[in-house]
């Protein structure tokens, strides 16, 4: 516990760290702000053209059904028109609409939560490498995978916990902006469920991000290794495989690419059609799961074992 | 394991080659052997390169041995290093802190990782002339307050064994003559002392004991008085008036002599009175009469074969990789 707190302290006292947690509240002010000025209350004549719209809308999507139905296409295929009733924010412009536009918001924030807990971790075991700093803490406590873990929990369980505090931070301020100048929108039990899992899920994409960041920069011995491996990752593979495989003409090359696995984590699940347009298939955050458990395995566990045996300069 | 033995380190036969990627090898410390008893100021030196450091950090556990037996207060290292590190303060070559950090709150928090009390701060930042210095940042620190912050971090946890390696590396004469006076205080204590320097004068003032190491190999061991009278060859500077005459008259009775341009060495003197006798009754009269004792400095030059030739500056691993000369140390 003792060695739990030291390392936080080092943690939070980091200048990388503290300009890190400046450019997050930037981005996040800058997204408030710019949702605030781009959204106003709507006014009630701006409600009544909306009511109409959506009377127009329910009529139209009616009669494109019957159409369907009596052309005896199939019933899923008819479905499609009549599986979400038309709703008032849907017609309402330049508002600002909680239910409708939290998701994508909760995903940029995800994004750049992942990137900070990513270059924060990677920075906090590389410079000590570097620097001699866990040379210094191993004289104290000469317990290699003892140090290395209390340093790799402390990161984790600091980054969750501010990511924790920012997604209820960000999204409590979008409640307020909707409630002020905005709509909340349809706010049910399914919403807030899957507004739960969502955040509870990227929550998990900011420990991945961390993790590996942590074990590829021990695994380098500096922090540029880290933000090596994942240029080096993205040319070889996201773009110069992608190009390959298409190439060759294989079938899903979705598939074989980390980043399909992190939108399936975040958003649950996604689709991808294969390369003949004729099949489609999906990933969901399960699959992700164990990709990623893959990942950290590789690179973390790595990580730990070669620090177990390495010669410390 | 425990070793039934009173060293308080204790190294035997150890082994460390590097090896890199593409294949190339440097042997480090090849068979070295080292004892410290409880109580020493125990000197290491060698040449850079020898496999000082190498061996300070094979000990404290930062790099894995290839072969060979280590302890420490008794215990097998680096097994039991976890058990025994409390009892063990040390600094390897120079120490990195953390720059945005005080000195006082970077002991502050070695002292919560190592669970020692926190009034232990207070105490070891007087000890290291760092009291009213203690708040400013450890990045505004010039090298030498750097090291005696290094200091008072391996004192903070009150140890038996204190490893200090270059431990006057950036001090000023003040805060060397302060260091001296430490480990002096810290030995009569009851604390054993290992110190590895290259400022060997340093070393001859401190220690009582020293081990020499080249190229990987132990070359000398023993009390620092052993060491250099080991090295001692009766040698006495000369002046006098006339000095091919009194030159002769040495030679004649057997003692090898060198001329100088203002002076003669004369070696193998076992009375020194004898010189002044013999010369006297030739009507010459001695204005110095001098004994050379070798100094540690040259000793070690000696020793390790790193003297240098002028226009000819010897590389690191030019040095000498003889047999031990083992000057009473006790196994």
């Amino acid at each position: 516990m003792n060695l739990a707190l030291a390392e936080l302290s080092r943690l939070v006292a980091r200048r990388f760290v503290l300009l890190m947690t400046v450019l997050l509240v930037a981005a996040f002010g800058v997204t408030v702000a710019t949702t605030v000025a781009s959204s106003h209350r709507p006014t009630a004549a701006e409600v009544a053209e909306a009511e109409r719209e959506v009377l127009f809308a329910q009529a139209r999507i009616e009669q494109i059904r019957e159409d369907c139905e009596r052309q005896r296409v199939s019933p899923e295929f008819c479905e499609v028109y009549t599986e979400r009733e038309p709703r008032i924010e849907d017609y309402l412009y330049g508002v600002f609409v909680f239910s409708q536009e939290i998701t994508d918001l909760v995903y940029f924030m995800i994004a750049f939560l992942a990137l900070f807990a990513f270059l924060v971790a990677a920075s906090f075991v590389g410079a000590e490498l570097t620097s001699g700093g866990m040379t210094n803490l191993l004289l104290w406590r000469p317990q290699r995978v003892t140090v290395l873990g209390t340093k790799l929990a402390t990161v984790l369980a600091a980054v969750v916990a501010l990511s924790a505090v920012a997604s209820v931070l960000y999204i409590g301020a979008f409640y307020a902006i909707a409630e002020v100048g905005g709509v909340p929108g349809v706010l049910d039990g399914e919403f807030w469920r899957d507004l739960v899992l969502t955040v509870g899920r990227d929550l998990g994409m900011v420990a991945f991000a961390a993790a590996i960041g942590f074990g590829a920069a021990t695994l380098g011995r500096h922090t540029a290794a880290a933000l090596g491996l994942v240029a080096t990752y993205a040319i070889v593979w996201e773009i110069g495989a992608r190009i390959v495989f298409e190439v060759i003409e294989a079938a899903t090359p979705d598939r074989y690419m980390l980043s399909s696995y992190i939108g399936a984590w975040m958003a649950g699940e996604v689709s991808f059609w294969d390369q003949y347009g004729d099949r489609q298939y999906e990933l969901t955050w399960m699959h992700a799961a164990a990709v990623f458990a893959v990942a950290l395995a590789a690179i973390v566990g790595g990580a730990f074992a070669t620090f177990r045996h390495r010669d410390l300069a | 394991m425990v070793w039934p033995m009173t060293a308080v380190i204790q190294i035997e036969g150890l082994r460390k080659t590097f090896r890199t990627l593409r294949g190339g090898a440097r042997v480090a410390l090849n068979g070295f052997d080292m004892t410290v008893e409880a109580g020493q100021i125990h000197g290491f030196l060698g040449p850079n390169g020898s496999g000082k450091t190498t061996t300070l950090r094979t000990l404290l556990g930062l790099v894995r041995a290839d072969d060979g037996r280590m302890s420490i207060l008794g215990r097998t290292a680096p097994e039991a290093l976890p058990e025994v590190a409390p009892q063990v303060g040390a600094i390897v070559e120079s120490p990195q802190f953390f720059g945005n950090f005080s000195g006082r709150r970077t002991l502050r928090l070695l002292a919560r990782a190592g669970g020692v009390p926190a009034e232990r701060v207070e105490a070891v930042l007087t000890q290291v002339g760092l009291r009213d210095r203690g708040d400013e940042r450890v990045k505004g620190y010039s090298l030498g307050m750097k090291q005696r912050l290094a200091v008072a971090s391996a004192l903070l946890k009150q140890p038996e064994l204190l490893i200090l390696d270059e431990p006057a590396n950036g001090l000023d004469p003040a805060g060397i003559r302060e260091m001296r006076d430490l480990m002096r205080q810290l030995s009569s204590a009851g604390i054993t002392v290992l110190v590895s320097s290259h400022i060997l004068a340093e070393i001859q003032l401190i220690c009582d004991h020293v081990t020499i190491v080249s190229r990987g190999q132990r070359v000398a061991t023993g009390p620092v008085a052993a060491v250099l009278s080991g090295f001692d060859k009766g040698e006495y500077r000369v002046r006098v008036g006339d000095l091919d005459r009194a030159a002769d008259v040495l030679g004649t009775a057997g003692l090898p002599v060198t001329k100088n341009e203002d002076h003669l060495v004369v070696a193998d003197v076992g009375d020194p009175a004898w010189i002044t006798e013999q010369l006297g009754r030739r009507g010459m009269w001695v204005s110095e009469l001098t004994p050379l004792t070798p100094d540690l400095e040259s000793v070690f030059l000696q020793l390790t074969a790193t003297t240098p030739d002028p226009g000819a500056p010897k590389q690191v691993d030019e040095a000498i990789q003889p047999g031990t000369i083992d000057l009473g140390v006790q196994s």
